[in-house]
């Protein structure tokens, strides 16, 4: 099995159990940061995030909303299924950023220099040693 | 026996191996990973450090399922190699990654426990060695994410209630996402929840903001600047154990001169290259609030 293997079984799995109440969207405290899900209503935002998880196009709603998950888990404590909501809302972060090979639907920000970065700083704070064991 | 099996308090317990998984963007604070494998020793678990890229959940490559999960592979693959029954993660995302999605495309043959959870089943043992007294009224810096999957906001105050002198004080809030660099991401609500954090600190008479993970310590350390102090909560174990923990990043940060903070020789080690592109942009990077 592959990481895109997985996100497609996991998806098809938690799309088929959601009912898209809107509880997860309620229990949200990124949703100030999410343009428009206010006005679109929990019920709507939940209904398109379930959308990108059956490999449908979502709702601009629901793709904002995805964007700003921060994994602060609300959703999963409110979900009446219980349903691990948190989780399907990483594998909707997945394909909507495009991990699957499809175009982004959000934009992306992708630190290049990321591993760099880690380096530069182990060579300030690590020892010679450290770095080479532990890195 | 894995290690989030509460141990006994025979002090002549066996020391049991594991590896330390401490993530890939942990390297700013080597005091941190040094201490933790320290306190980790002291209760019994030699826990042998991984991380940096080489070790990778995959996150930073989200973006791309087949970068991500070959990256992720290959982290378990070197975990499975280790012969090490036990895994002690850090990170949150590596953690909760380890069990979404890393596991469950490449089987594992080691327990995955978080720290917190280590130390917290040993805190028998760890609380006569808490000698030294640290002055402080501390709040947790507490997010709402990952709490659900490990219990951090309990454990972490309760543990620190072992050292002398430490008093924990509450507050309701809790910042959204499960940790900084997720809400740094979102345009505005880093900015919002230290807003949030320094009223709350305000309100509740506290002197030391205590930050768990290691992206809420780089992104909190700046709030110094408003008159409080910031602290990992490694940093008030280690100190309560007699354990050298300075934490250089928070001068570096705070530093009028960053690159005299930290000193030529040592950025000539680093690479003038590297320090110049990667490292001092960072370091005086306006703060948010």
């Amino acid at each position: 099995m592959t990481l895109a293997d997985h996100i497609r079984a996991e998806s098809a799995r938690l799309a088929a159990l959601c009912t898209a109440c809107g509880a997860c969207v309620r229990a949200c405290p990124m949703t100030p940061y999410a343009a428009g899900v206010t006005a679109a209503g929990p019920e709507a935002v939940a209904f398109g995030m379930r959308d990108v998880l059956r490999e449908g196009p979502g709702t601009p709603e629901a793709l904002a909303w995805i964007a700003a998950c921060t994994r602060s888990g609300r959703c999963t404590e409110a979900c009446p299924e219980r349903l691990d909501a948190a989780f399907m809302l990483r594998l909707a972060q997945w394909r909507a950023k495009g991990a699957l090979g499809e175009p982004p639907r959000f934009p992306v920000r992708e630190d290049t220099q990321f591993s760099p970065k880690v380096k530069a700083f182990a060579r300030l704070t690590l020892a010679e040693q450290e770095q080479r064991e532990w890195l | 026996m894995a290690l989030g099996t509460p141990a006994p308090t025979d002090p002549d317990l066996r020391t049991e191996a594991a590896v330390f998984w401490y993530g890939c963007n942990m390297t700013r604070h080597g005091e941190l990973i040094r201490a933790t494998t320290r306190i980790l020793e002291a209760v019994g678990i030699a826990a042998a450090p991984a991380g940096g890229p080489g070790h990778c959940c995959g996150s930073p490559k989200e973006a791309n399922a087949r970068i991500a999960g070959g990256m992720a592979q290959r982290t378990v693959a070197a975990f499975n190699a280790s012969g090490r029954d036990t895994v002690v993660t850090w990170c949150p995302s590596c953690h909760m990654n380890m069990q979404d999605s890393m596991a469950p495309v490449t089987p594992t043959n080691f327990a995955t426990v978080h720290v917190t959870e280590a130390l917290w089943a040993r805190r028998e043992r760890l609380a006569p060695l808490l000698t030294r007294r640290v002055e402080a009224r501390v709040l947790l810096h507490a997010h709402h994410g990952f709490n659900g999957r490990v219990a951090v906001n309990d454990m972490v105050p309760g543990l620190l209630r072992l050292i002398p002198g430490v008093t924990i004080v509450e507050h309701a809030y809790r910042a959204p996402g499960h940790m900084c660099s997720a809400i740094a991401a979102v345009p505005g609500a880093l900015a919002d929840a230290q807003r949030a954090t320094l009223a709350a600190m305000a309100e509740a008479g506290a002197d030391t903001l205590c930050t768990i993970f290691h992206s809420c310590h780089r992104e909190s350390v700046a709030l110094e600047r408003h008159g409080l102090r910031v602290r990992n909560w490694i940093h008030l174990l280690a100190e309560s154990l007699g354990i050298p923990a300075e934490d250089e990043y928070k001068t570096w940060r705070n530093a009028e001169d960053p690159r005299a903070a930290i000193g030529e020789a040592r950025v000539a080690a680093a690479g003038e290259v590297a320090f110049t592109r990667l490292v001092e942009p960072e370091l005086r990077r306006p703060p948010p609030v």
